[in-house]
């Protein structure tokens, strides 16, 4: 199986006023192409820090985050505005969607900044919001939808533009126990069917088993990596 | 570039109350000062309007001498190259008037007063000054006539009525005394009151008859067919006239003064224009701030999806400008109507408003300029305040940290 991101000795020590904590301690992991894998962990053990790490969205201390063969941890910023644009995916646990936007065109917003063709993106946006189950929502503004609905849409954004990977921090955490099994499934159905790795970050039991690959942080550092069959 | 200013037309309309607050009180400076702007420049193209007919025209031709020492002494010789010259432009000249004038005493039995006496073509003083719908009393004047045609104001002051003599009392042509008997055979009321009480026309040619000033004049006053060509059609008379003898001038230059004066007053209105909109930049700049402060999370996730920080800059800085054109544009449309009508019905004063006016020689009245520059200059100032404005925003997107906003 292909690697997609790397990393090597990651590390992030974030400088409080009191003591420096070591939020990433030394991670050193593979993530290959078509993954399915859960971060879980309880709360201050590192998930979130870890994800903005290979995301792009922060800078390691020390330690590097190679995606695919580009060393993501030097990168200038405006280069790293591009790349992620280009290859990564992102769901959050919330305030997903811009405001101002309708579903279909939240979905299409990462097309739209890539410049892809009007037709193309019209037709992967509903395709993508009827894989999600939300054809009849194609025109609502996020404030019309509940919150389970409004992470669907997230997940269909994230997937539409067909990044290497995509990451979501924690995406199930503000839903009730239907939606987040929802969600988990639509995310590990369009895992297979798109074949695009999906990192994702929980600290929430009842999802956890939906993962193939469940990576356990304790304190910053990795204590369990267990690959499952499902 | 659709999908950025999409997103800022949009973002306006999420907080409808606070934008259409904020766009009201543009509207409401930008009508504000296009009132203030049209009233003080109204005035003083009345004031211009009324000074060019009334006493300079648009264009003199003078003795050289003449506007340095305006006496009889200085006055100009109308011969004949004069006339030729005047006619060779006959295309650009809409008419010209010539005049003698110079300051007199009037006395009747009881009261003794100065006064400007003018000597006038009375069928070519009518296409600049037409006085037949004014006049109170008595008759126009007619060519050669020996009468004299005086203003209402003067008339009141010494007590004069249609058919009294008055004795003119002055200076004549190289140190001769000028003095004269002549009857009043109408009276004009000429609405300004400086002029209403200080001015006595009479037939040019008793005019050089009372002065000693043979074929002599003060000024032509030259009348362009198009007014904005005043200056081409000056130069052009100025290239071919003996400048030995003759010196050509322009109202601008012959008002030099009161213009200078208006500019000095002009200022004064700036301040506070400048006031009111320092008050409406605050205001514009609060409701910016607050769009960039409740929208930090949102910034974050549009970093976080890879939108540029320039992107992300311009629909900062369009949302700023987007609200001040919609400002300035309905601040224009409502006050275009309410110039208009001012325009064409001048608020009249009365009582000591009047009074007060009328003291400094203007007509108690407040007319409005209808001038597009009264517009577009008030468009300008405010659009340059609202990219001033729109430039934090800008700033501040470039500055901002994504994980600083992330949280
Ligand atoms: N910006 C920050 N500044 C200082 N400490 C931080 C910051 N972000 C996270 N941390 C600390 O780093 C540790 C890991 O946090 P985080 O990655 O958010 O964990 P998790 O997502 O698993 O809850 C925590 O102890 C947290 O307090
Ligand atoms: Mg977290």
């Amino acid at each position: 199986m292909k690697t997609v991101i790397k990393t090597t000795d990651l590390t992030k020590i974030y400088n409080s006023s009191v003591a420096p904590v070591k939020a990433v301690d030394k991670v050193n992991l593979e993530f290959g192409e078509g993954e399915f894998t859960a971060i879980v962990g309880p709360s201050g053990s590192g998930k979130t820090t870890f994800l903005n790490l290979i995301g792009g969205l922060d800078k390691p201390t020390e330690g590097h985050v190679m995606i695919d063969d580009t060393d993501i941890s030097n990168m200038k910023e405006s280069k790293l505005f591009d790349f992620r644009l280009r290859n990564i995916g992102f769901v959050f646990q919330s305030y997903n969607l811009i405001p101002v936007l309708t579903a279909k065109e939240n979905v299409s917003f990462i097309m739209l900044l890539q410049k892809e063709s009007k037709a193309k993106m019209e037709k992967r946006a509903v395709e993508m919001l009827e894989q999600v189950g939300l054809s009849e929502k194609v025109d609502v503004r996020p404030s019309k939808l509940s919150g389970g609905q409004q992470q669907r849409v997230a997940v269909a954004r994230a997937l539409a533009s067909k990044p290497k990977f995509v990451l979501a921090d924690e995406p199930t955490a503000n839903l009730d126990t239907e939606s987040a099994f929802n969600l988990l499934d639509i995310m590990s159905r369009l895992n297979k069917e798109e074949n695009i790795t999906l990192i994702f970050s929980t600290h929430d039991q009842r999802v956890i088993n939906r993962a193939r690959r469940v990576i356990t942080l304790v304190d910053g550092a990795v204590s369990k990596d267990e690959t499952f069959d499902r | 570039m659709k999908l950025l200013t999409t997103l800022a037309w949009r973002n306006l309309w999420r907080n409808k109350r606070r934008t259409l607050i904020t766009i009201s009180s543009v509207l409401f400076a930008v009508f504000l000062a296009i009132m203030f702007l049209s009233m003080e420049q109204g005035s003083y193209e009345r004031m211009i309007d009324s000074m060019v007919k009334y006493s300079t025209g648009y264009i003199q031709i003078q003795d050289v001498l003449y506007d340095d020492e305006p006496s009889i002494d200085n006055t100009m010789v109308f011969d004949e190259d004069i006339e030729l010259l005047l006619n060779r432009y006959d295309e650009e000249i809409s008419y010209y008037v010539p005049r003698l004038q110079n300051f007199v005493l009037v006395a009747t039995e009881n009261t003794t007063r100065g006064s400007m006496l003018i000597g006038i073509y009375p069928e070519k003083e009518k296409k600049l000054n037409d006085m037949t719908d004014d006049i109170v009393e008595g008759t126009y004047l007619e060519p050669g006539d020996d009468g004299l045609l005086i203003a209402e104001g003067l008339a009141n002051i010494l007590n004069a009525g249609l058919g009294d003599t008055l004795v003119l009392l002055g200076q004549g042509f190289h140190g001769t005394t000028a003095a004269g008997l002549y009857p009043i055979t109408g009276i004009v009321d000429l609405k300004v009151p400086e002029i209403n009480n200080n001015t006595i026309y009479m037939s040019l040619e008793a005019a050089q008859w009372f002065y000693a000033a043979d074929e002599r004049l003060t000024a032509i006053i030259v009348m362009p067919e198009n007014p904005k060509r005043t200056n081409q059609l000056a130069g052009k008379i100025s290239d071919e006239i003996d400048s030995e003898w003759y010196n050509v001038l322009t109202w601008e230059e012959m008002l030099e003064d009161l213009l200078k004066l208006m500019k000095f007053d002009m200022a004064g209105t700036m301040v506070l224009m400048i006031i009111l909109y320092i008050v409406i930049a605050f205001g514009l700049f609060g409701t910016i701030l607050m769009m960039m402060l409740e929208r930090k999370r949102e910034f974050a996730l549009l970093f976080s999806l890879g939108m540029k920080r320039s992107k992300l800059a311009a629909i900062c800085f369009m949302e700023s400008v987007f609200i001040t054109i919609i400002g300035v544009i309905s601040g224009i449309i409502v006050s275009i109507p309410v110039v208009a009508y001012f325009y064409h019905n001048p608020i009249v004063l009365a009582g000591d408003m009047a009074e007060a006016i009328g003291e400094y020689g203007f007509e108690p009245i407040l007319p409005f300029s209808a001038d597009p520059s009264v517009f577009y200059n008030q468009a300008l100032i405010v659009l340059v305040l609202s990219i001033l404005i729109g430039l934090y925003p800008v700033y501040k997107v470039f500055k901002m940290r994504i994980m600083d906003v992330k949280s």
